[in-house]
């Protein structure tokens, strides 16, 4: 899908705003390749985070030093298959310099498979897989959103403070599922927490009934989950349907709630979860960027805008230090991991291994909104295991 | 597992089964009486859900949505008939796959564009909200009694239907013997029209029913495609009786799997669809 | 002549002219040299399908089944750091494609009809499951070729793998030898009684013959030639991942056997190459490609009756 818009205008507004003297790049467009799914189940995760990518460039065109920003969009459709063709369409056809993408964790997996160690520095928008800044990290790999590690680590020590000996684990079978569990035992166990019982069902199911029957039979002190997306609005409702709400708490690596507290109505209020963001957090930057967002798409955004607005900004950023000139990708690699970025969530700057070091924040539903009851973990670095750089 | 939480599950396999049964009865109808096999099936589900969703959040009330819905989807039924299947009665089997993927691909990029891409959430009625006491913890929610008790009424007045109405007579005959039909008078192009749409009808309201416990979301239709497919040939495609057995006989084993050996239940339908088939190979209620 | 129709006589030669050619026009790292390649493969891997659905006339929605598990038996296979020999290891993917074809062949050929058709449906997705939920093998990420194999015979070598136009030949020729391979089994006698199991099994099996034997053979040359495409398929990007072997992938490939003209074999190319040709080109036009993607299919069952290959016989037999 690479319908090519060229933000003339930016680049207008700029070189009329600025003197002519200030680059010579302005003939030679910076492309930007976004491979985000615009179809299918993760079309939604994708469109939003379009929409910051490109409003993040568009506030920050004064900044660019004339360079032509070019953004060429490919569907993914969170098919695997595809990824590694489609990347290198990137790399060959278009030689894109950026390359953003994607939301699906085997995506990302075929994507990196074919721009690791290129000249094409890639930005992750969302897909929390460990091994992307793990095993697989690599110079020209960054990310702007988590690891699959960061939201739940800190929850284990939330559970313990709050006084939960015995917590029951559940999520699906699958990298990010499986990833987020571990992270949560890892800090509620080595702070003397015990395991109930850990459930891993079949992705993606959504027969949780049986499930919830289990815990309620197992009363335990609190229940951690990972569900994301439809799952997390079935879960939700059915976890109260079943009159568990109320009686044990519900913990959860913060995509719990996350764009679907509409859909889960009153049945989310009181579920506790951690995030890098949270849509009322008392950032200057977040209420501006909000507001913003708003004006230009006529909604407000959520966590995957937040995300694709900041790899926009990681791009903008560099492009401004380096006067609109991207030929030497070193120096582009070089720039941009040394960074601080002015986010929405907060300023996060890259780890060794190029994952954001951010604060996880603590939230509770309240009234239908993420509401932000402490900083669970400040600038909270994944481990970055397996990775050599 | 203690008896009382053995009786717990038992109940949420049947009632998953029970839903599972809506969802197949109108393939399987359809399959029987005019051979086709729908894979645009789980798409009309979906349809059902998004239409009910769209209706609930502008009329306020879910019964008016839900009866507006069901009407819209014999509609669309009839249009499909007419428009696309009726073309293709005297064409290879593969020829209706293959229109019925695309159907798949058109449905699928309609609700993106008339609807979006979030996920959405039905409320439960008022009427019906909150729940019964059940364990010493946990409630039963009400709304999925009533669920389940529409899918016994739905299964109790299709069987009346096929097996004592002329209309039912009719479909009998249509499966066995489509020439002794038309000789009898009866215009069979009007017949396979109506039971495609009742077809499609069943699924849209298994949909709009399964609304208020689920989340309504892009490929919603897909994921019960194949549960649904598993479910109608353990029972024997074409008979209803075979997809009520069908149905349940899945609700219960992939409740049970998924709490008694979560990592195989992904597997084990489909084990178990392949054991009944070499064991029957039609299927548990073959004609 | 192998090519008994018109049609055939003037298209296959074509295609393979233009296809030789086309590297030469095109630099050698462009990406339309490798989309060309992904389509070449997805051809071998449709003309088996369309042996086995059109031909023999067993309608399968599992054959994605092997197109995956050429993939996963080379990294279950060969050591994750070390260069092995392509041929070999074709021969022991395919040796054991074939095994596993034979034994789950002697399931699903039990059933028929409908029956068949989702019997190898759920045996696909067991396998699919098996995969995605499998740690070892990287689970539902996929997992990583980091070694691609030489090539050598004998010493020799002539071939890069990691160079996309040998790789790209590599393909050519393997798709000219999958269609000429089922060309000649066709004619042979073997391929005689074949067709007749499908035109009439009674009367087949009443002159003696065993239909199972046959079908079971012909399943199991269907399945092996799928699982060498799954093969060059993983080697081409080097990465694996369950959803190769997921049931909308053997979905798909069925549209394209129908679309080319179910039955032709060489109209598998034409269904391959028109239905991702249609993708490419809708995706360039708007975000709502799937719309037109499924109208574009609905249109084509309404309109072309036996498929694209059969509209151009009509055209051209006369």
């Amino acid at each position: 899908m690479s319908r090519m818009k060229t933000l003339l205008c930016a680049a207008m507004a700029a070189s009329l705003a600025t003197t002519a003297a200030t680059s010579s790049a302005a003939s030679d467009p910076v492309k930007i390749g976004i491979m985000l799914p615009f179809s299918g189940i993760y079309a939604q995760l994708g469109e939003a985070g379009r929409d910051g990518l490109k409003l993040a460039l568009k506030e920050q065109a004064a900044d660019l030093h004339g360079a032509n920003i070019e953004f060429i969009e490919m569907d993914t459709e969170a098919k695997p298959a595809r990824a590694p063709e489609l990347a290198s369409a990137m790399l060959g056809q278009h030689e894109a310099d950026f390359v953003i993408g994607p939301v699906h964790s085997g995506v990302a997996m075929g994507m990196i498979k074919v721009l690791r160690g290129k000249d094409t520095v890639m930005i992750i928008p969302n897909a929390g897989a460990a091994a992307a800044t793990g095993p697989l990290c690599s110079p020209n790999i960054f990310r702007t959103s988590f690891s699959s590690w960061q939201p739940s680590y800190p929850m284990g020590k939330v559970a313990l403070d709050k006084g939960y000996k015995d917590v029951y684990l559940i999520s699906w079978n699958y990298g990010m599922g499986r990833e987020s569990l571990e992270a949560f035992e890892e800090s509620f166990e080595a702070g003397g927490g015990n395991i109930v019982k850990k459930v891993l069902m079949p992705f993606p199911s959504t027969n949780f009934q049986p499930h919830i029957s289990d815990i309620a039979a197992q009363d335990p002190d609190a229940v951690f989950v990972f569900f994301a997306g439809g799952g997390a609005i079935k879960f939700v409702k059915d976890y109260d349907a079943m009159g568990l709400r109320g009686k044990i708490p519900l913990l959860g690596s913060g995509f719990l709630t996350e764009g679907t507290l509409e859909a889960q109505g009153d049945a989310a209020e009181g579920v506790l979860t951690g995030l890098h963001y949270a849509e009322q957090l008392d950032v200057p930057k977040n209420q501006a960027f909000r507001e913003a967002f708003n004006t230009e798409y006529g909604h407000y955004p959520d966590i995957y805008a937040v995300q694709g607005y900041d790899a926009g900004l990681a791009i903008a950023d560099t492009l401004n230090q380096l006067s609109g000139d991207v030929s030497d990708k070193q120096a582009v690699i070089s720039t941009m991991e040394a960074l601080t970025i002015n986010s929405p969530r907060g300023d996060f700057t890259f780890s060794r291994a190029h994952n954001p070091v951010q604060n996880i924040y603590l939230r509770e539903v309240k009234d239908g909104a993420n509401v932000v009851a402490s900083i669970a973990a400040e600038a909270l670095e994944d481990p970055a295991r397996g990775c050599k750089l | 597992m203690t008896t009382e939480l053995f009786f717990v599950q038992l109940i949420n396999g049947i009632q998953y089964g029970l839903l599972l049964f809506l969802i197949a009865s109108g393939l399987t109808l359809v399959f029987g009486v005019m051979g086709i096999l729908n894979l645009a099936h789980g798409s009309m589900y979906m349809v059902g859900a998004y239409l009910v969703w769209y209706f609930a959040t502008v009329t306020g009330s879910f019964t008016l949505s839900a009866i507006l819905s069901a009407i819209l989807a014999l509609a669309l039924g009839i249009l499909i008939e007419r428009v696309l299947i009726q073309r293709l009665y005297n064409r290879n089997h593969l020829d209706q796959v293959l229109l019925t993927i695309g159907m798949i691909f058109v449905f699928n990029s309609l609700q993106s564009i008339l609807f979006g891409n979030d996920p959405y959430g039905v409320a439960v009625p008022s009427t019906l909200d909150g729940g019964i006491p059940f364990t010493e913890n946990s409630s039963y929610p009400i709304y999925r009694i009533f669920a389940a008790l529409i899918c016994v009424s739905i299964a109790g007045v299709l069987y009346y239907v096929v097996s004592r109405t002329r209309l039912g007579m009719l479909i009998r005959a249509g499966e066995s013997n489509r020439e002794m039909v038309e000789a009898l008078g009866v215009n069979i192009k009007s017949l396979y029209t109506i039971v495609f749409a009742i077809g499609v009808m069943l699924a849209a309201v298994s949909g709009i029913i399964a609304a208020p416990m689920r989340s309504i979301v892009p490929g919603m239709g897909e994921s019960v495609l194949i549960t649904c497919f598993v479910v109608v040939v353990i029972g024997g495609m074409g008979s209803i009786k075979g997809a009520f057995v069908g149905a349940l006989l899945v609700g219960l084993i992939s409740t049970f799997s998924s709490v008694l050996m979560p990592s195989m239940s992904n597997m084990i339908i489909y084990i178990f669809m392949i054991l009944v088939l070499l064991v029957k190979p039609q299927g548990l209620f073959a004609k | 002549m192998i090519f008994e129709k018109r049609t055939e006589r003037i298209l296959v030669p074509m295609f393979f002219m233009v296809a030789l050619f086309l590297p030469l026009f095109l630099e050698s790292n462009s990406f339309f040299v490798g989309k060309v390649t992904t389509i070449i493969i997805l051809s071998i891997f449709v003309m088996s399908l369309d042996f086995l659905v059109g031909r023999v006339g067993l309608i399968t929605l599992g054959h994605a089944l092997f197109y995956g598990l050429g993939g996963y038996l080379f990294v279950i296979l060969a050591p994750e750091y070390e260069a092995v020999n392509f041929w070999i290891y074709t021969f022991y993917i395919c040796g054991i494609s074939a095994l596993i074809a034979l034994i789950t062949g002697a399931v699903v050929l039990r059933t028929t009809g409908i029956y068949f058709i989702m019997i190898t449906l759920a045996i696909s997705q067991m396998m699919f499951y098996y995969f995605f939920d499998s740690l070892e093998f990287g689970g539902d990420d996929g997992v990583f070729i980091f070694m691609k194999p030489e090539t050598s015979i004998f010493g020799l070598s002539f071939l890069n793998l990691d160079d996309p136009q040998h790789f790209y030949y590599l393909t050519l020729f393997s798709l000219f030898n999958t269609l000429v391979f089922f060309k000649v089994v066709l004619r042979s006698r073997f391929g005689r009684i074949v067709e007749a199991t499908k035109q009439n099994p009674d009367r087949t099996e009443a002159l003696g013959y065993n239909i199972f034997i046959f079908r079971l053979a012909c399943y199991v040359i269907g399945s092996t030639l799928g699982a060498y495409a799954g093969f060059l398929f993983a080697l081409q990007y080097g990465f694996v991942n369950p959803s190769f072997l997921a049931w909308e992938m053997s979905g798909t490939a069925l549209v394209m056997s129908i679309l080319g003209g179910l039955g032709t074999i060489y109209g598998a190319i034409l269904g391959t190459f028109t239905y991702e040709g249609l993708q490419y080109l809708f995706e360039h036009l708007t975000e709502e490609w799937l719309l037109f993607m499924g109208s574009a299919i609905i249109l084509m069952v309404i309109v072309l009756r036996k498929g694209i290959a059969g509209y151009l016989e009509k055209l051209l037999e006369k």
